[in-house]
């Protein structure tokens, strides 16, 4: 049998070449109206009166009035409203939609809508804690007792956009009760049960489809939930197709963010010069509504001892509310933020302790066995040795590290190791998501995999099927997957948390097993599967013990790059990875997540600044806010370790997210080798560098 | 309103509107080519790329009054070519179509870019596609696909 | 709203003379700057006048005196004409995208008077002349004298550019920076021209020039005339000094692509560097 390794050619190339690919923006529906979003112009204040102009016949306002269920995005808590009611709480907040077919009528209308607002003093600090978490292992009390000297430090890590090319859009029809929304989504489910809250409607009367999705990376994981929320309650009053497209600046504006963070560090080194205790705290801007804040904030502490064992921790953060946009989910959740701080830390102790760092991380390095942070268990091999030395021999990374650190150079080279958890975190899987996924197998033979998991460019059509084709050894144009639709898939759970492959790709490897047992030539047959959490797997969500996630993927990454010490630029000079994702279902799909994860990530550690500024984000279109392009990007190299995970499909862990969350701390050690002066902070810009090279 | 007479994907046409809209806009609405995309609307991302007179322009700040005679290739128009057909297979080969956004983009930058240089080197592929944002590849995969089609359609360009 | 496409410059002329219009070029920086909704038309507020399309204002010529660049020249075509100084050659690579300068004229680039726009430090450096013509008359405006902020040119309402004209001259070494966000695509947090001519180790001319730095190009002609006549090694062993007085007139601000300390820091060592490099 060969190797599903081996690549192939996905399976929606060409409509994506020959531009025929119909995106949210691209569908036009015969009577088709416009929505356009009417936004607080207040980061906080009570709304005292709207004055409305007169509104000519064929046009709407929808506003929160017009909501039949209770006024919330229905997603975790009952925090943020569909249309502000009373109140704002931050800049952009939608108030209402003004729809009709014209859009320069639509943009008159709006130009004279009047908003009476009574300010309230906003806040921008990190003073409202909406959520806390605190978690122990070990006994780090008696570690910081005994501890014969104590390193301290602070890291900052600023937003970051997601910059998907495609700006949020989603269309909407209605059908007697029925209302179908078609969108740029990750969660087809997620957005059919807040539009089932919303209108109260019933199960048969919300219908969601995806659209081709033109890159996500966790911006279409629940805000479009609220798009279609507001769509869902027009559709209902004005029974026409109306579509709501958000133009570039409005998206970059209004939608969530990465959390920024404030990390604090301490570490209790004992007599021996070893790291007895750690403690982190954890600070996230959650924004104006908690959202998904909390478990962001949770992957975050979850990960606070990176790719090491430490065996006295004290973690603890809070979710702070601000009046600004609120911030949510971002390739890497949580995990980017945290794992910055911790390979700074780890080297910064090194260097206060005047040890060689590459040792003294090694010593820490976390085998088979050893205890996760959170009191679980690494269960599965570890083979990480074997990954740095890979990488090191494929960067020669210490000849470099050490010809690099003498003044006057301007070169640097940084390395970093870090692990994803796979899948949600904690019970996640079992308690919530429960996923489901169907196999139909029809009297010509073809078998069509019915899962809600959505093609957002990683490859999951063509990966998915490879899947099917090889367990049943047929061709891969004998399966069958069409984008999701939630009147005809089973809700098999979000596109998120890089638990595509692992878990629905591994209940539609069982389910495929199955089909092959029950297989009749020319026979219709059905099957399916459900998640089941394996026994071995125990989770105490309220005090943070036990297995966080069933597998974790891992990972080395290495990036050479020079400073001018005339301008402070940086420039990458090349980047290596290696990778543990079990067992790639493709590799070049692999490789292309490696390397767009990577450019993503390391963008986040030194090029892409975004900034608000009294609530207002002052980085809000492409020009402002700097991705990096083809002159900034660096040649890759990247190598994959075949080390299969026992309940992935053919071994596979998740990938999407392993590829991002080592790149800002790679990037910064490695301006910290060329510069000599300890970075604390990412994005390190040129104006960053050049404070600490003339003051640092 | 004025007339503007131009040729779109080889066909020669008329269209009575103000010269100061967006080609973006007419291309998407008034002649459905929509695989035209718009990332930022404001010349930036490289999204809307169509060729006029075989070179690169961003459609989104084009004003309509512009084209008048002139020659406009959209990916639609662009796809049915020989060209378009190394291009792609390139493409696929090398894994550069992830989300697909940026694509009709980066193969309308790719083609100006063979037009002027049929044989670029590394350095001369990334500046001709320095204008189209990419946020899922990395990059490395377009260019290495640009290069290697420039080899296989010796000729071509 | 009047929006008008001339079949002749001199039409245009004649359509400037007769109505209050907005002159539309490529594009690049009108179409975004005045953009509204997708799929509406852009609110330029008073009547435009299409003038890309005429080949009268596209030509590049050598004179005994001048180099003359059509207004209505492209960044493209000009960065490939091999009449163009190789300093502007250099700057043009640099700017923006293939796309942008497929569109983007010269004209335009002037026209709109931005403190980045990456053209101006190499036009000022250039001692370039700005042509303006009317029904009435034709005059020849220094740059300098031209840009008189953000955004802000003395040209009368109908006026048009025609052309720039460049004078030769004997520069030797050329240099061009800009400091971006990024390595493309990026508007300028700090640019740089300069071009000397130094003859048995003395300078014999100088000029340097700063864009984004402040509200228009920085460009001081006494201090350059200070350096004309020393020795190489006159001006290094000054250079604190040539700095600390450049640094009185370079006066940045604080905006959403940097600060102002990086800004001056910046153009200092690039000035530094280009002394320097002599």
């Amino acid at each position: 049998m060969k190797d599903i390794s081996k690549s192939v050619r996905k399976v929606d190339s060409l409509i994506k070449m020959s531009g025929e690919a119909k995106y949210v923006s691209d569908i036009k529906i015969d009577g088709m109206l416009y929505a356009k979003t009417v936004r607080s112009s207040k980061s906080k204040a009570i709304i005292k009166k709207i004055t409305l102009p007169v509104i000519p016949e064929g046009y709407h306002i929808i506003d929160h009035t017009d909501i039949p269920g209770k006024n919330f995005v229905k997603i975790i808590f009952e925090d943020m409203p569909v249309f502000a009611e009373k109140t704002v709480s931050y800049y952009g907040e939608p108030i209402m939609l003004v729809i009709g077919e014209d859009k320069n009528i639509i943009t008159d209308i709006i130009s004279n809508i009047e908003i009476e607002y009574e300010e309230v003093t906003p806040l921008f600090e990190n003073t409202n804690s909406a959520i806390n978490y605190h978690f122990t292992k070990g006994d780090s009390n008696k570690a910081f007792k005994n501890a014969k000297k104590i390193i301290k430090d602070d890291y900052d890590t600023g937003y970051q956009e997601q910059l998907y090319i495609e700006p949020q859009g989603m269309i909407g029809y209605i059908e007697g009760e029925k209302v179908t929304l078609i969108g740029s989504i990750q969660c087809p489910y997620y957005v059919k049960n807040a539009v089932i809250s919303i209108l109260e409607a019933e199960e048969d009367q919300v219908r969601v489809k995806q659209a081709v999705v033109g890159g996500a990376f966790g911006g279409k994981e629940e805000f479009p939930s609220l798009m279609a929320c507001q769509l869902a309650v027009a559709l209902r009053k004005i029974k026409k197709p109306i579509k709501l497209i958000y133009e570039r600046e409005e998206d970059m504006e209004v939608t969530t963010k990465r959390h920024p963070a404030w990390i604090h560090m301490e570490a209790a080194i004992n007599d021996k010069n070893e790291i007895d205790g750690l403690t982190a705290k954890v600070a996230i801007d959650g924004g104006a509504y908690i959202g998904l804040s909390g478990v962001v904030l949770s992957r975050a502490l979850i990960a606070s001892t990176g790719a090491y064992t430490i065996d006295n921790i004290e973690v603890g953060g809070d979710v702070f509310l601000t009046n600004t946009v609120p911030n949510g989910a971002f390739r890497g959740f949580g995990a980017p933020q945290m794992l910055f701080a911790v390979e700074m830390f780890i080297q910064h102790i090194a260097l206060e302790l005047e040890l060689d760092p590459l040792e003294l991380r090694l010593k820490y390095l976390a085998k088979q066995g050893d205890a996760t942070s959170t009191r679980g268990k690494f269960r599965d091999p570890i083979i990480m040795n074997d990954m740095i030395n890979k990488g090191m021999e494929m960067s020669d990374y210490k000849n470099k590290v050490k010809k690099y650190t003498e003044q006057g150079i301007y070169k640097g080279i940084g390395m970093s190791w870090f692990l994803h958890g796979c899948g949600f975190t904690g019970s996640g899987e079992a308690n919530h998501i429960k996923a489901l996924v169907k196999l139909q197998k029809d009297i010509d033979d073809k078998v069509t995999i019915l899962i809600a998991a959505v093609d957002m460019g990683q490859g999951v059509q063509t990966t998915m099927k490879k899947i099917v084709a090889q367990i049943l050894d047929i061709p891969l144009d004998q399966v069958i997957y069409n984008k999701p639709d939630t009147d005809l898939v089973p809700d098999s759970g979000p596109t998120v948390a890089s638990r595509t492959i692992m878990v629905v790709g591994g209940l539609v490897a069982r389910a495929t097993k199955q089909l092959k047992e029950k297989w009749v030539d020319g026979e219709a047959i059905i099957v399916s599967e459900r998640y089941k959490q394996p026994e071995y797997i125990k989770w105490d969500e309220d005090n943070f013990i036990g297995d966080a996630y069933p597998a974790y993927s891992w990972g080395v990454n290495i990036v050479e790059v020079e400073v001018s010490p005339i301008t402070y630029q940086v420039s990458l000079v090349g980047i290596w990875s290696v990778y543990d994702v079990g067992k790639a279902i493709d590799e070049r799909i692999i490789m292309g997540q490696a390397d767009g994860g990577i450019l993503q990530g390391v963008g986040y550690g030194y090029l892409e600044v975004m900034k608000n500024v009294n609530g207002k984000i002052q980085h809000k279109n492409v020009t402002d806010y700097i991705i990096p392009t083809t002159g900034d990007t660096a040649p890759m190299e990247t190598f994959l370790m075949d080390n299969p995970y026992p309940l992935g499909p053919y071994g596979a862990k998740g990938a999407g997210e392993l590829t991002l969350v080592g790149g800002a701390p790679a990037v910064a050690l490695a301006i910290e080798n060329a510069i000599n002066k300890k970075v604390k902070s990412i994005p390190v810009t040129p104006e960053y560098i050049m404070e600490l090279m003339k003051n640092g | 309103m004025a007339k503007i007479k131009f040729t779109l994907n080889n066909k020669v046409v008329e269209i009575e509107e103000s010269p100061t809209a967006r080609l973006l806009d007419i291309l998407r609405d008034k002649y459905d080519f929509v695989g035209v995309k718009e990332g930022c609307g404001e010349g930036e991302c490289g999204a809307c790329a169509v060729l006029i007179n075989d070179k690169i322009v961003n459609s989104c700040i084009v004003p309509l009054g512009t084209v008048e005679g002139k020659s406009i290739v959209t990916i639609e128009g662009f796809s049915k070519t020989k060209r378009h057909e190394v291009l792609r297979e390139s493409f696929e080969e090398e894994g550069a179509v992830q989300c697909g956004f940026c694509t009709p983009g980066m193969l309308i930058a790719s083609e100006s870019l063979l037009n002027t240089n049929p044989h670029p080197t590394d350095e001369e592929i990334k500046i001709g596609l320095s204008g189209n944002l990419c946020r899922c590849t990395g990059y490395n995969m377009i260019i290495k696909a640009v290069k290697s089609a420039s080899k296989k359609g010796d000729g071509l360009w | 709203m009047k929006n008008l496409i001339p079949k002749t410059y001199a039409e245009a002329l004649e359509m400037l003379n007769n109505d209050n219009l907005r002159i539309l070029a490529g594009g690049t920086d009108l179409m975004i700057q005045n953009r509204s909704w997708s799929n509406m038309l852009p609110d330029f507020k008073t009547g435009t006048i299409l003038i890309f399309n005429l080949e009268e204002l596209k030509y590049m010529v050598q004179e005994e005196h001048f180099l003359h660049i059509g207004s209505g020249m492209t960044l493209e075509d000009i960065k490939d004409n091999e009449l163009t100084p190789k300093l502007l050659v250099d700057a043009l690579k640099i700017m923006a995208s293939p796309a942008i300068r497929n569109m983007a004229t010269i004209g335009g680039n002037i026209g709109n008077a931005s403190p980045a726009g990456d053209s101006l430090p190499v036009l000022y450096v250039l001692n370039a002349l700005v042509v303006l013509e009317s029904v009435e008359a034709m005059r020849d405006v220094p740059i300098h004298d031209f840009i008189i902020g953000p955004g802000k040119k003395t040209i009368k309402q109908n006026e048009i550019i025609k052309e720039i004209k460049i004078p030769t001259n004997n520069l030797t070494i050329v240099k061009f920076d800009k400091i971006g966000g990024r390595k493309a695509d990026a508007i300028s947090k700090i640019s740089f021209a300069g071009a000397a001519h130094v003859k048995n180790n003395i300078i014999q001319d100088f000029r340097v020039a700063f864009g984004a730095v402040g509200p228009t190009v920085v460009r001081k002609y006494d201090l350059e005339s200070h350096l004309v006549g020393l020795t190489l090694d006159d001006v290094s062993l000054n250079i604190k000094e040539i700095l600390s007085e450049y640094g009185k007139y370079i006066r940045p601000i604080d905006d959403q692509r940097s600060n102002k300390e990086y800004r001056k820091e910046v153009a200092l060592n690039l000035l530094e560097s280009f002394i320097l490099s002599l």
